[in-house]
């Protein structure tokens, strides 16, 4: 049954509810469905699941572009309602017949919603009893898949798809929201055997991989483990941590004893290296970004020819004659190759294919129906979306002011710690001497913590540049747990007085079980205020890899019930990539963290922030 | 194919037409030409200047404010003197050109007013600054039962638009709202003005260190050196309460009828 169908404007006001199904919804799930999903271009998806305590749904939607209305349906997660996408497609076009902008109310639509109502499930009925004898035997098959069978065609998928389960039916309803991005029933009832087969623990809980992550779905993930212990905290007791750290064997070459190669005589700061504060202007932070004032006309030339060269074989006037009169109503076969033109132009510009095919399909989802206005091509209207689009999601969510935050902490008496995670070799240290050489240029008093205990010089060179910024550092040297360095290290800088501690950590790949472990423990134990994920702008489509396991990591790992995730991503390498600037919408479109610095340049100075107008229009170039 | 004949006929007669019009200019005789073609120039030119010397007061209010403070409710208080069926999270600005809704029965010729009511959620803050420009006046509708959660948010949120370059130079005032005052727990306007001033004054010093680095040009707030207060913006601010649900709007209205003269 229907929990509730709601019609609303996109400019927020809500035009009809269904006043029969008056069940008060728990939570608010229409909120929650228009924040995470449809505004961050993720309209393409088939439907989105919502936890509230008490309750579990499912809401689908459809647009009317051209109207500019949202029909939202609602209902319990549990029950397959198969009719619901038909249902949503008939309301729509009942209701576009009896809307007009002035009205505000539309009481006579009840009537006409329960007969919708009725036809929609007798349809489904129908349908449901043409499968009714092969559903018999799918129907054992779908309990065996669902009910905690390790063996799975896909054993991570079927492992969330139990803890979901279980979490559904244990009652353990944390808040959280789980990102669905199956196709699921209801779209295709013909392919229902599939659908209905499997539905006994929901193939609507199967979260899929490929899907664009939402950090929120880990919490949900933390808390429906219930008491069935899954693959990874099976592996997390086989090999128990010892107590001395062994050195890694990379390769057959027999473990080197020493790693400690620093020079004994150096390390109480001889006159060989320059003991003066490094002094080399203000840091590009606080510079203003010239934006190069391309007008939008060159943009429309270029296109100009594209659209001509494309449509030679149609012949000039028809594709006049189209502009000019507008056309009835987009659909998707006339924004198809616009969008793939766009999705091409993309990926050229180093965006990972995946993000640029969900962007496309949310383009997609909000143009169609829309009227074409007269004097107006097709492309130039999917160009605009696809700005708008962009501009929306690269927009920070939260405020990514970290004076203020740091401020803040100074206020409590406590340091404002910032943690450094990614993978190796994308300038992780690098930057770390960057941002301290900022933040001294405002006042703030830094400390360094090295926590890089494993690669040979990395302690060496944070001395180095500790000893150029002239402030304080706290290393261990090598082969020290790196989560009780950085602990010290914060103690120290309470003691001292210092404003913000910027700890170092070696990096590691996004597959390395142990080390990820290590990392988690690193931030379980000091709870950092800020963890940034450092990226290098000429990563591809492994982007959307690193940080989608690191952020699954750092959840499924960490000992508490609320684990932290990344807050912040810094993009490093900025001044290498010219115009493919594409890493950057990857990135911030699958954590939804903003970028909050950008690496431009190997002196202090290089650092920047990110300008999303610019990077908008390098994209769409 | 239809199109490539329709084309060619097409491109004759314009040939035709080119030629037609090339044999009258040569038969009228110069005189004459000149006498049109001055002519038009000064029409030309008279209605340039009748345009840059008619300074049309803007009736533009914008209504901004973080998500979830009331936006949407007021506005179609002010439009239609009720909420309606409720409203969710705008997704687009709501825009229209009307006659305030408790102002309908009033007599005489009353001037239309214009409101945007731009939407609160930080992904679409760029929405606000294609409305300013045009701006007469702006409301920021401040949640005063939410506040205290939320005060960080709603100060930077003011701060950007007090600093905002069309709010400096064209010193546009600016009417802080403390809505949903019919809530028992919403907290007092002066609480709220001394917790914003308090905010503001903060952001003012960590702002004020990268503000050249920012897109939007931002101008320093207030007088260095003393504590932030209202009073020392250039621009008038002031702070008044409402009730979306109820409909207690009534300083809302002042204020707007204010800007907008009849």
């Amino acid at each position: 049954m229907l929990e509730q169908l709601l019609i609303f404007t996109r400019g927020g006001l809500i035009l009809w509810t269904c006043r029969e199904l008056g069940n008060a919804l728990r939570g608010s799930p229409i909120e929650t469905l228009i924040r995470s999903c449809l505004l961050e271009e993720r309209s393409g998806s088939a439907s989105y699941s919502y936890d509230a305590p008490g309750a579990a749904y499912t809401l689908k939607w459809s647009f009317h572009n051209e109207l500019g209305l949202v029909f939202v349906a609602v209902y319990q997660r549990i029950l397959h309602l198969l009719y619901v996408d038909d249902l949503l497609e008939m309301v729509k076009d009942e209701f576009s017949k009896i809307y007009e902008p002035t009205r505000m109310v539309y009481n006579d639509f009840d009537d006409t919603f329960q007969q919708l109502k009725k036809e929609a499930e007798d349809l489904a009925e129908k349908m449901k009893k043409s499968k009714q004898p092969v559903k018999a035997i799918n129907a054992n098959l779908g309990k065996k898949q669902g009910l905690g069978q390790k063996g799975g065609v896909d054993g991570g998928n079927q492992k969330k798809s139990c803890d979901d389960g279980n979490g559904d039916k244990d009652g353990n309803k944390t808040k959280s929201y789980v990102y669905e991005n199956g196709h699921t029933n209801g779209e295709h009832v013909s392919n229902g055997e599939v659908t209905v087969a499997s539905g006994v623990n929901g193939k609507e809980n199967r979260s899929s991989n490929t899907g664009a992550f939402d950090k929120d779905k880990l919490q949900k993930m933390r808390g429906g483990k219930g008491g069935k212990k899954t693959n990874t905290a099976a592996v997390s007791k086989a090999p128990k941590e010892e107590l001395k750290k062994k050195p890694r064997v990379w390769n057959d070459s027999p473990p080197v004893s020493k790693l400690d190669f620093t020079d004994p005589v150096s390390e109480n700061g001889t006159d060989k290296v320059p003991v003066v504060a490094v002094e080399h202007g203000e840091s590009m932070m606080d510079r203003e970004e010239i934006i190069s004032s391309d007008s939008d006309s060159d943009e429309e030339e270029e296109l100009g020819k594209n659209a001509k060269i494309e449509t030679k074989k149609k012949g000039w006037f028809s594709t006049m004659f189209n502009s000019i009169a507008g056309k009835a109503s987009l659909d998707k076969a006339d924004l198809e190759p616009a969008l793939k033109a766009l999705k091409d132009r993309l990926m050229t510009k180093n965006v990972a294919e995946e993000i640029a095919e969900k962007l496309c399909e949310s383009v997609a989802a909000s143009l169609e129906g829309k009227k074409l206005a007269s004097f107006t091509r097709i492309s130039s209207t999917v160009q605009a979306a696809m700005e708008e689009a962009l501009v929306r999601i690269l927009t920070p969510r939260r405020s990514i002011d970290i004076m203020r935050d740091v401020h803040a902490a100074k206020d409590q008496g406590k340091p404002y710690v910032v943690v450094f995670v990614g993978v190796n070799g994308v300038g992780k240290s690098t930057n770390l001497a960057k941002v301290a050489y900022w933040l001294l240029q405002h006042k703030v008093s830094v400390m360094m913590a090295a926590c890089d205990t494993f690669r040979s010089g990395a302690v060496e060179q944070l001395r180095t540049h500790a000893r150029r910024l002239q402030i304080p550092i706290f290393e261990k040297g090598y082969e020290k747990d790196p989560a009780i360095v950085a602990k010290e290290a914060v103690q120290e800088a309470t003691r001292n007085g210092s404003d913000v501690v910027l700890v170092d950590t070696a990096g590691r790949m996004q597959d390395n079980e142990p080390l990820m472990r290590a990392l988690s423990k690193l931030i379980y134990v000091n709870n950092p205020d800020l963890i940034l994920f450092v990226g290098e702008a000429l990563v591809g489509n492994d982007a959307v890899d690193q940080l989608s396991k690191f952020n699954q990591k750092l959840a499924d790992l960490s000992p508490s019930p609320n684990p932290q995730l990344i807050d912040g991503i810094l993009l490093t390498k900025f001044d290498t990539i010219d115009d493919k600037v594409g890493a950057a919408l990857s990135m911030v479109y699958i954590s939804g963290s903003p970028v909050m610095f950008v690496g431009c340049g190997q002196s202090y100075t290089d650092l920047k922030k990110l300008n999303v107008k610019s990077i908008v229009k390098t994209l769409l170039k | 194919m239809d199109f490539e004949k329709i084309e060619t006929e097409v491109k004759i007669h314009v040939q035709k037409w080119v030629g037609e019009a090339q044999l009258l200019i040569q038969r009228t005789s110069p005189a004459q030409l000149y006498v049109a073609v001055a002519v038009v120039v000064f029409t030309m030119l008279l209605l340039i200047l009748i345009k840059l010397f008619k300074r049309k007061t803007s009736n533009t209010i914008v209504l901004t404010g973080l998500s979830g403070s009331g936006k949407t409710i007021l506005f179609y208080q002010l439009r239609d003197g009720s909420s309606h069926l409720g409203t969710v999270t705008s997704m687009e600005p709501n825009e229209g050109t009307f006659v305030l809704h408790s102002e309908t029965t009033k007599k005489g010729k009353i001037k239309p007013v214009h409101i945007v009511d731009v939407p609160g959620h930080s992904r679409l803050r760029a929405k606000l600054d294609e409305f300013l420009p045009q701006a007469a006046g702006v409301v920021f509708v401040v949640d005063a039962v939410e506040f205290l959660p939320n005060c960080r948010a709603a100060s930077e949120y003011l701060y950007e638009v007090l600093t905002a370059a069309s709010v400096v130079k064209r010193k546009i005032p600016l009417l802080i709202l403390c809505n949903k005052v019919d809530k028992v727990t919403a907290h007092t306007k002066d609480f709220i003005r001394k917790q914003l001033e308090k905010e503001i004054d903060k952001l003012r010093t960590s702002r004020t260190a990268v503000s050249e680095a920012d897109v939007t040009d931002e101008y320093t707030l207030g007088t260095p050196g003393e504590a932030f207060a209202f009073s020392q913006c250039h621009n008038k601010v002031v702070i008044g309460e409402a009730s979306g649900l109820t409909g207690e709007i009534s300083q809302l209205e002042d204020f707007i009828r204010n800007l907008v003269k009849p």
